[in-house]
């Protein structure tokens, strides 16, 4: 016992020495970027669209790129130290919000090494943060659904109830709301963010109480799947490819370009802008202008052409524009999310949530602060809200 | 939707998810009523939901694949058959072994399959006749899959052979008490292989069922738990295969009125329920007089070794 506790003494201190021997990075040198993801990479989900990105970095000139994926919530911290020590990682990029607290650490670990971190909101000279968020795209997505339900219920699936799907499902109900007043949006919350069992029985639940179409947050294409099977539309999540499942009922999706970012923020990396001393305040929170995300059915398709004449056909009168049909609204709006100086937001006043409460006063555009700590609720949606304010 | 309409949906897909869990219950029982406990469940049914999918996907059918499902993870329990009864190894860990194994084997052959669609799933069938019965027809026999049928025949069939046949007979003496069994001339150590054997092909076909059936696609990790409470199930049922279609049923049951009755119940609470419900049943059943009144094998994961006893 005695011989193995010195051997893993020695291996330990071989580590740390490894790290202390660690060069800084050399601006306009080749740069080595680790990458640590929670889930499989072919999980055709989440960590599939954050290989996407890194594949984004792989590809420019002056960038190596390696990745760890499965890696446990908690378990970060030694995965980081080994790409820093065996692969010489200069930057290292995590991308699960659980993966925050050991993120800073290894931070903290290692001042010559650049550290990001996806969807948190800690950070330290040598760590910065940044997110790719959906609201718009949902909101736009929920002008869709709400086209074109026959039920008048248009159904969601959500992993958790957290601030993140909450303001995902809000954005969502809005758009419904903007086309067709009478909808509801019902929500089923399945406690986890990759249970495909889960996922297809809170679907078949919806059915039953005859909703017929559905967006969700899950990692996998069971939603898209069992909406299929039933004949009902449904809306891709993470990018185009879970319309290969069921390319006759995916209208639209959500699609994230990670890639955006990191190129943009290693770039000044490389160019010496950003350093392991000076990013403790760079927040990426990119949106549809900065073409971080962006509605997506099929690859290079925005709305997939079996729906585009009934979205045509579909009139909607709006209190700004009159008549409009739902297709010119989503194309509307999509173009001024997408504008440099964004026009239009979903979350502009005055909004009331489903309790009576005045959340966003007229007038009054939510903080960003607002939308990643939301806990309330949209009018129109309907079902279990855990967390939600009186 | 009326109630009616409710009804008949809920009792269908409690079915629909109620299957894989009571085929590779029905596997577990055997393999623990020879005195086998084998952990590694979750790894033989993830290893057939593989299988399923590439060989259903290869040859265009989907029975194929859940035939190939069954017989790889039949092979596949073998390590888990060889450590514990031929090694004596202890069960626990070689099971958890199986279960990693096969995770992460499957992680890994299954990349190239991520994504793609399966174009000759396991259709769903009616029985003529039957579902003409108002309420139960269509909520039972109507657009089920075929292996929803399977798996209550083959609960019947095994509890018959568990309990009303000479074979039976002998792997339940296994289980209590290999030394005498072994005296009156039952081979220990193939009834033990032959139990886990069936365990894993049972497994397998859970998992193929997953696979081509309930969700036809692959992806990494996509049991997601199921196998584990089947071995909760396992001890639910008291080690019969008809309790264990039960339990399954309510189990599964439990599970998707977590869904359905978010509306008016609080989610945690309905998520939490079931292994709730496992936890205490677990207790009153580790109490030792009433487990041997159950039907615990007495011998369960004791490694036998002749003349040692």
């Amino acid at each position: 016992m005695n011989k193995r506790f010195a051997l893993f003494a020695a291996l330990a201190l071989v580590f740390v020495l490894a790290g202390a021997a660690f060069a800084a990075y050399e601006p306009g040198t080749k740069m080595t970027v680790g990458f640590v993801y929670v889930g499989p990479v072919g999980d055709y989900g989440y960590s599939y669209a954050h290989n996407e990105g890194r594949l984004a970095v792989e590809a420019l000139p002056w960038a190596d790129t390696v990745y760890v994926e499965s890696v446990p919530e908690g378990q970060e911290g030694p995965v980081i130290d080994d790409l820093i020590a065996t692969h010489g990682c200069d930057v290292v990029i995590t991308t699960s919000f659980g993966f925050m607290d050991g993120t800073l650490d290894a931070a903290l670990r290692h001042t010559d090494v650049i550290f990001g971190h996806a969807s948190g909101f800690k950070r330290a000279p040598n760590m910065f943060t940044f997110m790719a968020d959906f609201y718009q795209v949902y909101y736009l997505n929920g002008i869709i659904a709400g086209a074109l339900t026959k039920t008048n219920k248009v159904g969601y699936v959500g992993a958790f109830p957290i601030p993140e799907v909450k303001r995902h499902l809000n954005a969502y109900a809005m758009g419904v709301r903007a086309a067709n007043p009478d909808a509801e949006v019902l929500v089923r919350w399945i406690y986890s963010w990759f249970d495909p069992g889960a996922a297809a029985e809170a679907t078949e639940a919806l059915i039953a109480d005859g909703c017929d179409a559905f967006a969700f947050t899950e990692d996998s294409p069971t939603v898209v799947q069992k909406a299929a099977e039933n004949g009902m539309i449904s809306f891709g999540h993470y990018g185009s490819q879970m319309y290969t499942f069921a390319p006759d009922y995916v209208v639209s999706g959500q699609a994230v370009d990670w890639g955006s970012i990191l190129v943009d923020f290693l770039q000044k990396v490389y160019d010496g802008e950003y350093t392991a001393q000076n990013i403790a305040n760079i927040d990426y929170w990119w949106l549809m202008s900065q073409g971080a995300v962006y509605p997506e059915a099929a690859p290079g398709e925005t709305i997939n052409p079996l729906y585009v004449d009934a979205l045509k056909a579909y009139m909607i009168s709006d209190p700004v524009y009159g008549e409009i049909s739902a297709y010119d609204l989503f194309n509307l709006r999509s173009s001024q999310f997408s504008a440099p100086g964004v026009t239009f937001d979903p979350f502009q006043g005055p909004i009331s949530d489903r309790n009576g409460n005045i959340v966003v006063p007229a007038g009054m555009w939510l903080s960003s602060d607002s939308l990643i700590t939301m806990e309330w609720a949209f009018e129109n949606v309907v079902g279990p809200w855990p967390g939600e304010p009186e | 939707m009326s109630w009616e309409s409710w009804l008949i949906s809920t009792i269908s897909r409690t079915l629909a998810y109620g299957t894989p869990l009571l085929l590779a219950t029905l596997g577990e029982i055997y393999a623990e009523r020879s005195g086998v406990l084998n952990l590694g469940v979750e790894g033989m049914m993830i290893v057939g939901a593989l299988t399923g999918f590439a060989v259903a996907g290869k040859t265009g059918n989907p029975w194929l694949g859940v035939l190939a499902a069954g017989v790889v993870s039949g092979v596949f329990s073998l390590i888990h058959a060889f450590a514990s009864v031929t090694l004596r190894a202890n069960q626990v860990v070689s099971g958890l072994a199986l279960t990693m194994l096969g995770l992460g084997l499957s992680g890994v052959i299954g990349r190239a399959y991520e994504g793609r669609p399966l174009m000759n799933t396991l259709d769903e069938i009616s029985i003529p006749l039957l579902e003409k019965i108002p309420v139960l027809g269509p909520a039972i026999f109507q657009d089920q899959s075929p292996l929803v049928y399977v798996g209550i025949i083959m609960a019947i069939l095994l509890w018959f052979v568990l309990f009303k046949t000479r074979i039976g007979i002998s792997i339940r003496a296994v289980g209590e008490d290999p030394a005498t069994a072994d005296s009156l001339g039952i081979n220990v150590s193939r009834v033990r292989y032959l139990c886990v054997m069936v365990g894993g092909v049972l497994a397998g076909i859970a998992g193929a069922y997953l696979s081509v059936a309930y969700r036809p696609s692959w992806t990494d990790g996509m049991t997601a738990g199921m196998g584990w409470i089947v071995i909760a199930l396992t001890i639910f049922a008291f080690w019969n295969p008809i309790s264990g279609m039960f339990g399954a049923y309510f189990f599964a049951a439990l599970f998707v009125l977590s869904f359905r009755l978010q509306a008016w119940l609080s989610p945690e609470l309905l998520k939490a329920m079931p292994y709730l419900l496992a936890i205490v049943v677990l207790i009153v059943v580790s109490r030792g007089t009433l487990q041997k009144r159950m039907g615990a094998p007495s011998a369960l994961s004791l490694p036998y070794t002749r003349g040692e006893d």
